[in-house]
């Protein structure tokens, strides 16, 4: 080994110094970076025995970033349902009212507590049937009630709505990510192909996948270019080169039997039940779920409970030999001349409403609760109180049996085909809570997950700044010593010209 | 380089590594803080999920029976006055009874026996309107009419001119014409048991004397169970003693002979008899049915602390558990913020000299 050898040895140690303390201060400057990938220096020995710094390596790992990708999304969607059934839930919220344990809202605003109500006045007015005051208080009942399922169907209609503006959003995001993922990827094949280092644009990748994952499931592909496509979790291709549009069109009022537009990636569905390939998370699943599925159910459970309640108070023909039809009673919608059925019973809980002819409100007369006729006053066929006594109590206690009598329900609704209106009205408010409860606790549940996946991700990717600085303070050392050699070999070469 | 082993963490996760576990403690404390004061879950839906059908169907029944529990006070308040009403009118028939038997026609002209029918039916009828609240007791499911009818009255009433007709038809005079005395008692004791006794039952009954309903009101005592709350002025009891009071008040001190009177005397005193042992008979059907609204009533009672406690267990949080957890909640919150402020401390750069 010559002196000039040793000369260079020390040259590319410093270069080799410089490039690695180059890293190092990358390392450094993202250390608080969310999703920043460290990158390590390769360093190895060249030709003359010295140090190079061969490549710069990016500390990926794919399958880490996946299960945050897609634990991201099966959060989103969770969240997002969870929020809208919270909402709804509000409907049948009865905690509010705890502290009264008697009077008019013991049992809180449900349409359930609300029914409840209208029993215990009926009964009332079973017991003091000359009493005006308990017919009206059996009015203002029912109407608390049918404008309690009025305001829980106008409340299902607002978290439809409000699905279908955050699809609209959710979609404008999923599109802009596609675009910026289009330059970040051409930048990691372009980068490929002439040798520079990628590690940002990947990153960038990386990041951008993740910010997708949060509105829809989806997983990757990379190819051996570098390119990386993108599927639906459902396998519909979301980018392949270039971004597919995803495109969706917003349904601004959706009334009760209303269906929202499907979301649809090169006029393909993903949401939806014609979908072929429906997506199965993120926060667009989510919403498409509350909209199409969660909020019509809870809908049409409402409608049940509105027509089993116009019928249950229907008002039969009294003759010896009844021929005229029964009509709507307590109970009826605007314009209403008939009973409505069972299996067509869409939009009855926006509009149920106390018969005029019964509200003292609307010029109507109470005491047609306990002598009947509430149908069509004056008409002697829908008179059950014949002799016109004070006490009558005959139909009152119909009535008060008629909410917990058995009839019949469509089974479409979820809850069943046979049951009293009471027991219905319950099982839709365990129906309504147990889906919160579910919910709620799969939305912690995967948001747990994706900390964990997250922290997970960041040990394994991240940086720590006590091995950056230790690192940083061998390569101090390390430039010292080849400073040091520098002066030594140099005073050597001055040694053996002084002494030639 | 220095090598990094399955050990490492990443400085962002340290850093941040506390906040998550803060931010549940806080979400938690003021959860547990709002069940302690309140003793019950802080959101209960979210609690009970699909149990909440079943806690609003146990508050229903606890409404339905509070409902049912008001509505008996009422049923027994005027189950009360029906028992105070009979009572005094079986007091006053036993009193006419008495007064009926040591009546003689020697010692009166019959003028005693008309004051006597007069004050009792007078009394009768004033107590058999009687009410409770706003509805008379008597009535049956017609209890906003007075269910008898003023007897007494300008001009006479339809009662009184249905039996002068009677008379009239009978007998061609009527009972204060001076001819009445030639009446036999036997014949008077027909006329009695006959045109007279039809005037007191059935249609004449209802047109002249009472406005009652037969229907008896009923009401639901207990859930399911549904009795009958009443009884009416239509019932034999109220007939046999209107009749008797009647037939003194018309009778007694009239131109009849005083056989004639003692045969009036007679009839009315075993009308009297039966109308009081049918005033017991109504009197025990409602004292039944009283002891059927009090037993209803303790039953109710009963179920309805099961029933609460039933809601306490599903709605209650148990309020040592929640100050303990309050506690424990405290003191992870505060061991996060002192380990947080150590993590800030631990850095190299904090300890390397300063070139």
């Amino acid at each position: 080994m010559s002196l000039s050898t040793a000369f260079n040895v020390i040259s590319s140690s410093f270069a080799a110094n410089a490039a690695q303390t180059a890293v190092v201060s990358n390392n450094i400057a993202n250390v608080n970076t969310p999703g920043y990938s460290r990158e390590i220096a390769n360093v190895v020995t060249n030709s003359y025995g010295g140090a190079d710094v061969a490549s710069v390596t990016r500390e990926a790992n794919a399958a880490l970033l996946e299960q945050v990708s897609s634990s991201t999304s099966q959060a989103a969607a969770q969240q997002a349902i969870s929020n809208g059934v919270t909402t709804l839930a509000a409907t049948v919220d009865d905690s509010s009212s705890t502290t009264s344990t008697s009077g008019a809202n013991q049992n809180g605003a449900s349409p359930s507590a609300m029914l409840a109500n209208l029993q215990s006045a009926l009964a009332t007015y079973a017991d003091s049937p000359t009493s005006s005051s308990a017919a009206d208080a059996v009015v203002s009942a029912a109407s608390d009630l049918a404008s309690s399922l009025n305001g829980a169907s106008t409340t299902v209609q607002q978290v439809r709505e409000q699905a279908d503006q955050n699809m609209v959003s959710s979609v404008n995001t999923i599109n802009s990510l596609l675009n910026q993922f289009t330059a970040a990827n051409n930048a990691v094949v372009t980068g490929l192909q002439t040798g520079a280092n990628v590690s940002s644009a990947e990153d960038t990748r990386d990041s951008i996948v993740t910010q997708l994952a949060q509105q829809l499931g989806v997983s990757t592909v990379v190819s051996a270019n570098g390119s990386e496509s993108i599927y639906t979790d459902s396998g519909v291709t979301l980018f392949q080169v270039t971004p597919r549009t995803v495109s969706f069109t917003p349904t601004p009022t959706l009334v009760d039997g209303a269906n929202g537009a499907a979301v649809t990636v090169d006029d393909v569905p993903i949401t939806g039940a014609n979908s072929p390939m429906p997506i199965q998370s993120g926060a667009l699943a989510g919403y498409a779920a509350l909209r199409d599925t969660i909020a019509p159910e809870y809908q049409a459970q409402l409608d049940q409970i509105a027509g089993g309640l116009i019928n249950a108070f229907a008002e039969s023909d009294q003759s010896p030999t009844p021929t005229l039809p029964s009509l709507p009673g307590l109970f009826t919608t605007p314009g209403e001349t008939s009973l409505p059925s069972m299996t067509a019973t869409t939009g009855l809980a926006a509009t149920i409403e106390v018969n005029p002819n019964v509200d003292p409100s609307q010029g109507g007369d109470p005491t047609l609760l306990r002598d009947g006729g509430i149908s069509d006053p004056g008409n002697p066929a829908y008179t059950y109180n014949t002799t016109g006594s004070a006490s009558y109590t005959g139909r009152i206690q119909e009535l008060v049996d008629q909410i917990s009598a058995t009839q019949s329900f469509d089974p479409s609704a979820g809850l069943g085909s046979s049951s009293s209106l009471a027991d219905y009205a319950n099982a839709s408010v365990s129906w309504l809570q147990a889906a919160n409860q579910q919910a709620s606790d799969a939305s912690s549940y995967q948001s747990a997950l994706v900390t964990q996946a997250t922290a997970a991700l960041s040990n394994a990717t991240g940086v720590n700044l006590d091995v950056e600085m230790t690192n940083m303070l061998n390569l101090e050392n390390s430039y010292a010593s080849s400073a040091k050699l520098l002066t030594t070999v140099g005073s050597m070469f001055s040694a053996l010209l002084q002494a030639a | 380089m220095t090598t990094v082993g399955a050990n490492f963490v990443s400085t962002e996760f340290l850093a941040n590594s506390l906040v998550k576990p803060v931010m549940q403690a806080q979400s938690q404390l003021t959860t547990a803080m709002t069940e302690e004061s309140t003793g019950q879950y802080a959101n209960l839906g979210l609690q009970l999920g699909d149990q909440s059908g079943y806690e609003l169907s146990l508050k229903e029944q606890v409404g339905l029976l509070q409902t049912l529990t008001s509505g008996d006070s009422l049923v027994s308040t005027s189950l009360s006055t029906a028992q105070n009403a009979l009572q005094a009118i079986q007091s006053g028939a036993q009193t006419t009874l008495q007064d009926l038997a040591t009546w003689t026609p020697s010692a009166d002209s019959g003028a005693s026996l008309q004051n006597m029918g007069q004050s009792a039916l007078q009394s009768l009828i004033s107590t058999t309107n009687a009410t409770s609240g706003d509805q008379y007791v008597f009535g049956g499911i017609n209890s906003a009419v007075a269910p008898m009818a003023a007897y007494y009255s300008t001009p006479a009433s339809a009662a009184k001119t249905a039996i002068d007709q009677a008379f009239q038809t009978a007998f061609g005079v009527l009972p204060s014409d001076s001819a009445a005395a030639n009446i036999s008692a036997s014949d008077m004791q027909n006329f009695l048991s006959g045109p007279f006794a039809a005037l007191f039952t059935g249609a004449s009954w209802t047109a002249d004397w009472s406005s009652a309903s037969s229907t008896n009101t009923s009401a639901e005592i207990a859930p399911g169970q549904t009795v009958t709350t009443s009884t009416n002025a239509n019932q034999p009891g109220f007939q046999e003693l209107a009749q008797a009071y009647a037939m003194l008040s018309e009778f007694g001190g009239s131109a009849l002979s005083s056989d004639a009177q003692q045969a009036v005397a007679t009839a009315a005193s075993s009308l009297v008899s039966q109308g009081v042992d049918s005033m017991i008979n109504l009197q025990a059907q409602l004292g039944s049915t009283q002891s059927a609204v009090t037993d209803a009533n303790n039953s109710m009672s009963s179920q309805l602390t099961i029933l609460q406690d039933q809601i306490g267990a599903l709605d209650n949080v148990n309020t040592t558990a929640t100050a303990a957890q309050i506690t424990s909640l405290t003191n992870q919150v505060q061991m996060a913020y002192e380990l947080t402020s150590r993590l800030s401390q631990l850095n190299l750069a904090q300890y390397l000299p300063v070139p």
